[in-house]
């Protein structure tokens, strides 16, 4: 409950000590009331910042000096480079590629994923027998951990022994080397798609905001289920996707886990990593942990933090006029409707 | 409700600030340092020694306890999670380790403890009881050479990485006359050998007629093949290597035309098991280059083993090596807490009862000496593998390991420009130039690091 309110109904605009009646509790104990109030605040949020402090502020920080350096966090001889690991970033034809790679991977996969989401969502919003089961079954992938995930492919798209070229092999065709290139990325692609659930979900709910009244309205008025979806659900399921666009770009940028179907989590398996599936955050395992090279790593995670956040900031700038809220009237009017009022 | 573009509503605020949290929070840097205990975990008043190790079995670990009188903390091997505790200064007491490679890199930077002043000390490890494999363990900081200089570990046992073993009822089905048990094949002979070996249908391998890859990655093989030719891959100084001597590049060669014949696991298309042995046990391997630990899972299973013989390492040359690119063992962090427990952990390991138990099974050559009697030869496999491991010890060596990178960064170089070299038919001689500027440069900066 804000102090606003506190003051009483009606008070919606923030109030000055200045505009205070001499009877408001703010009035009479002004600093002690605050005082009082910032103490709570800081005993409740303590545990929470000084965590935010020494595990987020102090190891970007850390990250941030690192990127400066040319460090391989174990020998004793690292020194301050300037701005020399900035300037391979941006000089390096392989971390170049790998960032066109996260970014072709992130322009595919996100619109896939969110379109499969919604796609699902609308099925299982319908009156069907058996919703919940549909439902559990779709968001199950959700829930596997990556790793499980990614060995779980494995074993389907293995050349010698997976069940997908068994598959063809059951239709006399050529068993194909998904894991390798050309045929990696598409894997990928898939086990990302798979994962949708959360997606669903999120959908799910809301389609389930939306007020039926509206789609009977229409229905009435001899709109068909297209031009229902078209222009009522989609404008009104507009913030969801937005907030998935937004949410799914930014995870994506930084997938890892799934990079790594048929590969171990360590820098032998992630030199495995097929060229298609190498992106950014491959690379930054491999600087850290198979080169050593600790500042330059450090310095790539700088670049693709300022990378994710323009590329954030560029859907947010284009969101505008595609994105809609409803309107809570009590907002926009600037006088309480009356009944006189036309 | 109406609908208006940029209203604004509750859902418009948590949705707005929902997606811009999400992108503030979220895209702050993704950490990759591992979340490390410090392995303090006391109970009572015993000493707690910190193992990092391959995850023990519970018994495993009470038994230990017990033996030992003391808490174990086994803290899972993990790579990334070692170098973040070393960084850290908070290391394990005890670290699982390849000898053979990964001592001069962290010797280099000081960050092993020389443990010669307990081999001095002890009664049950005593230097002149340490198998020749036992030098992969060494390092002189001063020459930056690795089998001379103070002892850094020890191995728990080791093997001649590039034998190989093979499948009788294999090389019987194919007509092919099996390998000597004396002399070694040339890798030509090997070559042809997997190519006659190998079973597909429908561009599939049903059966891999050889798996050439070493224990230690490709660039183990390229170093064992190289010499084998006479050459060496690294420079007399290990700050550079040479792809393009004549004998590296017979190596590269060959190695290029085994990827391409698809005749096993290679850079291009690597085993999904990670290692040979579930291939080789399930009928689907011919070949499999391991040394002799790998008996110790042949000989758990009588109807493989009743097939499978031990061989020579081929050559690619004409200098007869049978290099150990392994020796994997346990080091001492220069940074950890309990050194002396750790040595009490040594002697234990290395040379109580679980060194006793291991020189029996058959996982590998016992680390002591005195204990190679044990080495089992109960069976006709064992006896055979064990006669053609007993002459094949003359041609044992150590090949020089750069301390300026570690073996998982040049080998992933490797494997980075290796597939598309085969796939596209690029020659051997720009493949090499690739490869030289590439791995010199990365041995470059690590000689800048290392001073």
């Amino acid at each position: 409950m804000s102090t606003d309110q506190l003051a009483g109904p009606g008070a919606r605009a923030p109030m000055r000590a200045a505009d205070a009646r001499p009877s408001s509790p703010r009035a009479r104990h002004p600093r002690s009331l605050r005082a009082r109030r910032a103490g709570a605040f800081y005993v409740f949020a303590g545990p929470w910042l000084l965590g935010f402090l020494a595990l987020t502020v102090f190891p970007l920080g850390y990250a941030l000096w690192l990127s400066f350096t040319n460090s391989d966090g174990l020998s004793p001889n690292a020194r301050y480079v300037g701005l020399a690991n900035y300037r391979e970033v941006f000089t390096d034809p392989d971390t170049l590629a790998s960032l066109a790679r996260t970014g072709l991977f992130t322009a595919i996969t996100v619109p896939l994923t969110i379109a499969a989401g919604l796609f699902l969502a609308v099925l299982l919003n319908q009156p069907i027998r058996a919703r919940g089961v549909f439902r559990t079954m779709i968001y199950l992938p959700a829930v596997v951990p990556p790793v499980g995930a990614a060995l779980t492919f494995k074993l389907i798209f293995d050349r010698d022994s997976g069940s997908a070229n068994g598959l063809l092999d059951v239709f006399g065709a050529n068993g194909l080397a998904w894991l390798q290139d050309p045929y990696a990325r598409w894997v990928l692609i898939t086990l990302t798609v798979w994962g949708c659930g959360n997606v669903m979900i999120i959908s799910l709910a809301g389609l389930q905001d939306i007020p039926a009244e509206l789609l009977d309205a229409a229905r009435v008025d001899g709109a068909s289920w297209w031009q229902s979806f078209t222009r009522i659900t989609l404008p009104l399921l507009s913030p969801v996707l937005f907030f998935q666009l937004v949410t799914q770009i930014i995870a994506t940028l930084q997938s890892f886990l799934p990079l790594l179907i048929a590969v171990d989590p360590t820098p032998k398996g992630v030199a495995a990593v097929p060229e298609s599936n190498r992106l950014i955050m491959i690379d930054v395992f491999a600087q850290y942990f198979s080169n050593g090279r600790y500042g330059y790593a450090s310095a790539l995670l700088w670049v693709l933090f300022a990378f994710v956040m323009a590329v954030t900031f560029l859907v947010f700038k284009m969101s505008r006029g595609v994105v809609f809220y409803a309107v809570d009237p009590e907002q926009t009017q600037t006088k309480p409707r009356t009944i006189g009022d036309s | 409700m109406p609908v208006a573009p940029r209203g604004s509503l509750d859902r418009r605020r948590f949705l707005t600030a929902s997606a811009a949290g999400a992108a503030l929070t979220a895209a702050a840097l993704p950490g990759c340092a591992a979340s490390v205990g410090s392995g303090s975990g006391a109970k009572g008043a015993k000493e707690t020694l910190t193992i990092m190790d391959v995850a023990w079995p519970k018994k495993d670990k009470q038994n230990a306890e017990r033996a030992l009188g003391m808490n174990l903390e086994i803290v899972t091997y993990d790579i990334t999670k070692l170098n973040a505790m070393l960084a850290g200064k908070n290391p394990p007491d005890v670290v699982r380790g390849v000898g053979a490679t990964d001592v001069p890199y962290f010797a280099a930077r000081g960050l092993m403890t020389d443990l010669d002043s307990y081999f001095a000390r002890s009664d049950v490890l005593k230097p002149s009881d340490l198998a020749p494999a036992n030098d992969v363990w060494r390092y002189d900081a001063t020459s930056r050479k690795q089998g001379t200089g103070p002892r850094y570990g020890m191995a728990k046992d080791y093997s001649q990485d590039c034998m190989f073993w093979y499948r009788t009822d294999m090389f019987e089905a194919a007509g092919l006359e099996l390998p000597s048990d004396t002399e070694p094949l040339s890798c030509d002979e090997w070559l042809d050998l997997g190519e006659r070996l190998v079973k597909r249908r429908l561009g599939k391998v049903k059966v891999y007629g050889l798996s050439a890859g070493t224990v230690g990655g490709p660039l183990t093989t390229f170093s064992w093949m190289t010499a084998s030719a006479g050459g060496s891959l690294f420079a007399a100084d290990l700050a550079t290597v040479d792809f393009s001597s004549p004998e590296a590049l017979k190596a590269l060669e060959w190695y290029l035309d085994y990827a391409k014949s698809d005749i096993g696991p290679s850079v291009v298309n690597p085993n999904p098991d990670g290692w040979d042995w579930p291939t080789y046990q399930a009928n689907r391997m011919a070949m499999a280059t391991d040394g002799y630990w790998f008996g110790g899972a042949i000989g758990g299973d009588a109807k493989v083993a009743e097939v499978s013989r031990f061989a020579p390492a081929p050559q690619l040359g004409g200098h007869r090596i049978s290099p150990c690119f392994s020796g994997t063992g346990y080091w001492v962090p220069k940074g950890a807490k309990n050194k002396d427990a750790a040595w009490k952990y040594f002697e234990w390991y290395f040379g109580g009862k679980p060194a006793q138990d291991r020189a029996t099974s058959g996982w590998g050559i016992p680390s002591l000496n005195s204990l190679r009697s044990k080495m089992p030869r109960d069976t006709a496999f064992h006896q055979q593998s064990y006669a053609v491991q007993q002459r094949e010890l003359p041609y044992f060596s150590v090949l020089p390991v750069s301390p300026y990178a570690q073996v998982d960064a040049l080998n992933a170089v490797l494997t980075k420009f290796l597939p598309d070299a085969v796939k596209s038919g690029t020659s051997a001689g720009k493949v090499a130039d690739t490869l030289n500027s590439r791995i010199n440069e990365q041995l470059a900066r690590g000689k800048e690091l290392v001073g």
